[in-house]
């Protein structure tokens, strides 16, 4: 725990300050996790400001230390659930603009305009995203948090309140999805390489 | 070294190799100045209008309050009033005259026998 229980405390009683330490402790960790949950780096900051508004809402009702980061996780999870429930339904009317910038950034690609490293992150961002878009959010958010936080089973398992064969099960047809729409599309990683 | 080196194996490996690529796209990202006054903002906000709610409802429960209380003395009135009154029931008191009236018509009429007859 990056924090000790006495300042989670005193962030439950109110005490502004000790909040604001909570959060700087914290922030960083759980942005990077959001971003790598949603694939939006744009959207980062507002889904994880709504995590830490969660927080301080709810900090009355955490009882003891040692649930504090599953706790945190399990809100940053169902932001990020949420947030991609909400997208989901804009993605349909803005399918055409998503091909238009991958266009634009394929031909920025190949002109130079675009940083070559860059533009390799987004290809791999935009590559699992259209893997992941086979699979439920709910399975998405616990797909990212097993394969890409490296969570384990027992951590997973105290996130989420629930068992951890079931979990495994989950995590399994999950995976064996990803991994169907993988064999099927191999063609951005072979642009990958093309673009190396 | 680079993830794509990786993705030679089978595609549970490359899948593997993949996540761990996708992991070093994203890193955990420095948050920009504005992002604990705009969280405080937001609490801010939130606070006010869940106060708006508790007065709101306060409000409604007073209401609730005042009313029951008024339907309560309303009834209680009728209900004394109703004491007042004779204890007979609007259908009794009507029942007790309708049967005095069928007596009077049913009352056996006197016939007076014919002169011939006496």
């Amino acid at each position: 725990m990056l924090v000790d229980f006495e300042l989670v405390k005193r962030a439950r009683d109110g005490e502004g300050a000790a909040f604001n330490q909570l959060v700087a402790a914290y922030r960083k960790r759980i942005l990077g996790t959001i971003g790598r949950l949603i694939g939006h780096p744009e959207d980062v900051e507002d889904v994880g400001q709504e995590v830490f508004l969660r927080l301080y809402f709810s900090l009355d009702q955490l009882r003891s230390a040692e649930v504090f980061e599953p706790w945190l996780y399990r809100l940053t999870a169902n932001a990020a659930y949420d947030y991609l429930r909400k997208r989901r339904r804009r993605m349909e009317s803005r399918m055409a603009d998503l091909s238009e910038q991958q266009v634009v950034l394929a031909d920025a690609l190949a002109s130079g305009k675009v940083d070559r490293d860059e533009g390799q992150r987004k290809w791999i961002r935009d590559t699992v995203d259209s893997l992941l878009a086979g699979v439920s959010d709910e399975d998405r958010v616990l797909l990212m948090l097993k394969e890409v936080e490296g969570l384990s089973l027992k951590e997973l398992g105290k996130i989420y309140h629930v068992n951890e064969n079931a979990l495994k099960v989950r995590l399994f047809r999950a995976r064996q999805r990803v991994l169907k729409s993988f064999k099927a599309s191999r063609k951005p990683v072979a642009g990958l390489k093309g673009s190396r | 070294m680079d993830p794509q080196d990786d993705w030679t194996g089978n595609n549970e490996e490359r899948l593997d190799a993949l996540f761990a690529a996708y992991r070093n796209a994203c890193p955990d990202p420095e948050p920009t100045p504005g992002f604990m006054p705009q969280l405080w903002q937001k609490i801010e906000a939130r606070e006010r209008s869940s106060t708006v709610l508790v007065r709101l409802a306060r409000n409604l429960v007073t209401a609730a309050l005042a009313l029951s209380g008024i339907m309560a003395l309303a009834v209680s009135v009728s209900h004394s009033h109703a004491n007042s009154l004779p204890p007979e029931s609007y259908i009794e008191v009507l029942a007790e005259d309708h049967a005095r009236q069928d007596l009077g018509y049913f009352e056996p009429v006197q016939v007076e026998p014919a002169a011939d007859q006496r």
